[in-house]
């Protein structure tokens, strides 16, 4: 199995001369099997690129069918899906699947995103079929050869990570998400650190048991690490990591390999090459192989050397 | 009077090397006059750098005061409003101007746009800074200090979105952005607004030969850009609403192109370009 980085960046996208080297464009990662199966994770601005190369891909101009699974449905993570060229091809079949974190249908969450006065092109308007699939935290599906674990998260209104296991390797998608000790993001506006009670607390360490159980020697963890400590302290409830953080659960996991993702806005091309260097070696001495997604980068998972991890 | 584009890439931003020049955030145009009154038009990803600059004068300090004009509501012209950092401190006071829509009321759109299915901010509510979202009618004078505005609608598509004429100083630019006139041209009413006017920032998100596979879909080509300045006596033109996969080498071309054409000077909108008026 192997991965292709299609947006790397957080809250919304970056364009211009300081983010030309690690990219601007917001969530979204390429999955493909050894036979060629495709999964896309996220669909940020990322997934127009995407969709322009899938559309060119595919041998019949229809009949084909595209699997997008959704962490949340954050604007940075679904705002690729209006201009995802497959959706405009007739006889293609587009199965979301995400977690439904509300009483309101999932189709009409995500359909939301093109009512008129958003997008010209209604959900209901465009040629291809959309299909709808809940996913919940703990329950493994299959989609063709992928096996996909949805994985509870700490994020505001609710997030999922999945791991992703094919071919005999696996990765695992950890965004986004805060650490698990200082809040439980919950479903209403926070202006600031909301204190846990002991019942947050419970489910906030059995959530953090859980996802650490689920990274279990998984090849490759891409996860949610948007803040440096300094910045974490400012926002920490804004729901997102550090690389701390990350390396913290990789290594009780036993993951050998670590991609920091979902980079702030603020975060140019300089402060990342900062931070890759900081935690390559911050990783080595953990015994974890260290590197910062960029925009097309293509990693192999179950490989020791991928040439992405420098440090 | 100033304007400064912040934002000129239409429907989706487009970050990467190949856009360095242009520019790649969605549509956010700031208007200065002489005597330092502001107004912005849209709230692309254009405004998240316009509000470094806020932030570090009086908007840092819950000063600042800020008319807002929405063409419409379409993603790539609000979806810098969340990230919009004045929004965050008290006594910032900013108030967002659109029309009328039919059904739902902006307030209730922009909501939207918040809710925490969506975004960790949960509703307008939760901005600091006083917002005041304000409905108004086209062919009206609209409210914005040092500033005379006048709007009509105009067409997009299957909707319509607002034209402004912003006049300080003597000078006047008009803005008419994600529309597509009739076949026939434009109408009577947008030729009386943009009227002998000394720029116009004008939807240009298709080259000629684009266009004649996207008629319909809301937008215009070079060609009737041009046309529309030449027929209500544009002293400049300013192309605008790039498309994304317009990178800097193909607006060069169309720009080339399009002032051999035009008998208006002519150019394309680059973010972080200052225009004197
Ligand atoms: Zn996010
Ligand atoms: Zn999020
Ligand atoms: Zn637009």
């Amino acid at each position: 199995m192997h991965l292709t980085f299609w947006g790397v960046r957080g809250s919304y996208p970056v364009p211009g001369a300081a983010t030309v080297r690690y990219g601007g464009h917001t969530s979204c990662v390429e999955l493909r099997s050894e036979s060629g199966g495709c999964l896309v994770i996220d669909a940020g601005t990322g997934l127009r690129g995407l969709g322009q190369k899938l559309a060119q891909e595919a041998r019949d101009p229809g009949g084909t069918t595209y699997n997008l699974i959704l962490s949340h449905v954050h604007w940075d993570h679904i705002q690729g899906l209006p201009f995802f060229e497959p959706a405009y091809i007739g006889d293609t079949k587009i199965v979301v699947h995400a977690p439904r974190a509300a009483a309101k249908e999932l189709r009409l969450v995500i359909g939301g995103i093109t009512r008129h006065e958003f997008f010209p092109v209604a959900l209901d308007a465009v040629p291809a079929d959309f299909e709808f699939q809940e996913v919940t935290p703990g329950k493994a599906f299959d989609i063709d050869e992928f096996t996909v674990l949805p994985i509870g998260l700490n994020h505001p209104f609710g997030a999922v990570g999945y791991r992703v296991d094919a071919d005999g390797s696996s990765m695992a998608y950890v965004s986004d998400t805060a650490p698990f000790d200082r809040m439980l993001h919950k479903q209403h506006f926070t202006a600031g650190v909301e204190e846990p009670n002991s019942d947050d607390l419970a489910i906030l360490s059995e959530m953090r048991a859980n996802l650490v159980q689920s990274l279990r020697r998984v090849d490759t963890v891409i996860y949610d690490t948007h803040f440096t400590k300094g910045e974490y302290e400012q926002f920490t409830h804004w729901g997102h990591s550090t690389p701390d953080h990350a390396l913290e659960i990789c290594h009780e996991a036993g993951v050998r390999q670590l991609v920091l993702y979902h980079h702030a806005p603020a975060h140019d091309d300089d402060a990342m090459d900062k931070i890759a260097e900081q935690y390559g070696v911050r990783g080595k001495r953990m015994a974890i192989a260290v590197c910062v997604a960029r925009e097309a980068m293509t990693l192999t998972m179950g490989e020791a050397t991928n040439p992405g991890f420098g440090v | 009077m100033k304007i400064r584009f912040w934002g000129v890439r239409g429907s989706c931003a487009t970050p990467g090397g190949r856009y360095l020049r242009y520019g790649g955030n969605t549509t956010a145009i700031e208007v200065r006059s002489d005597s330092g009154h502001r107004i912005l038009i849209d709230l692309g990803t254009g405004v998240t750098e316009l509000a470094k600059e806020l932030m570090a004068a009086e908007f840092g300090q819950g000063k600042g005061v800020l008319p807002v004009l929405l063409t419409h509501t379409h993603v790539d012209h609000i979806q810098g409003l969340p990230f919009f950092t004045p929004l965050f401190i008290r006594g910032n006071s900013i108030r967002i101007m659109g029309r009328e829509l039919a059904g739902v009321s902006l307030k209730e759109v922009l909501q939207d746009q918040l809710n925490g299915h969506y975004s960790p901010l949960y509703g307008l509510e939760n901005l600091a800074a006083g917002l005041e979202v304000q409905t108004l009618k086209t062919g009206a004078s609209w409210p914005a200090e040092g500033f005379e505005v006048k709007t009509e609608l105009a067409p997009h598509g299957s909707t319509s979105v607002v034209a402004c004429r912003i006049t300080a100083d003597g000078k006047s630019v008009v803005i008419m952005t994600d529309v597509e006139h009739a076949p026939e041209g434009i109408s009577p009413e947008l030729t009386e607004l943009a009227r002998d006017c000394d720029l116009l920032v004008h939807d240009a998100m298709f080259s000629d030969s684009e266009y004649a596979q996207r008629a319909g879909w809301g937008h215009s080509s070079v060609g009737s850009a041009i046309a529309v300045a030449e027929s209500v006596g544009a002293r400049r033109l300013a192309l605008f609403h790039h498309s994304p996969d317009s990178s800097d080498e193909h607006l060069d071309m169309i720009v080339g192109q399009a002032t051999e054409s035009s008998s208006v000077a002519v150019f394309a909108a680059q973010e972080g370009h200052d225009v004197d008026i």
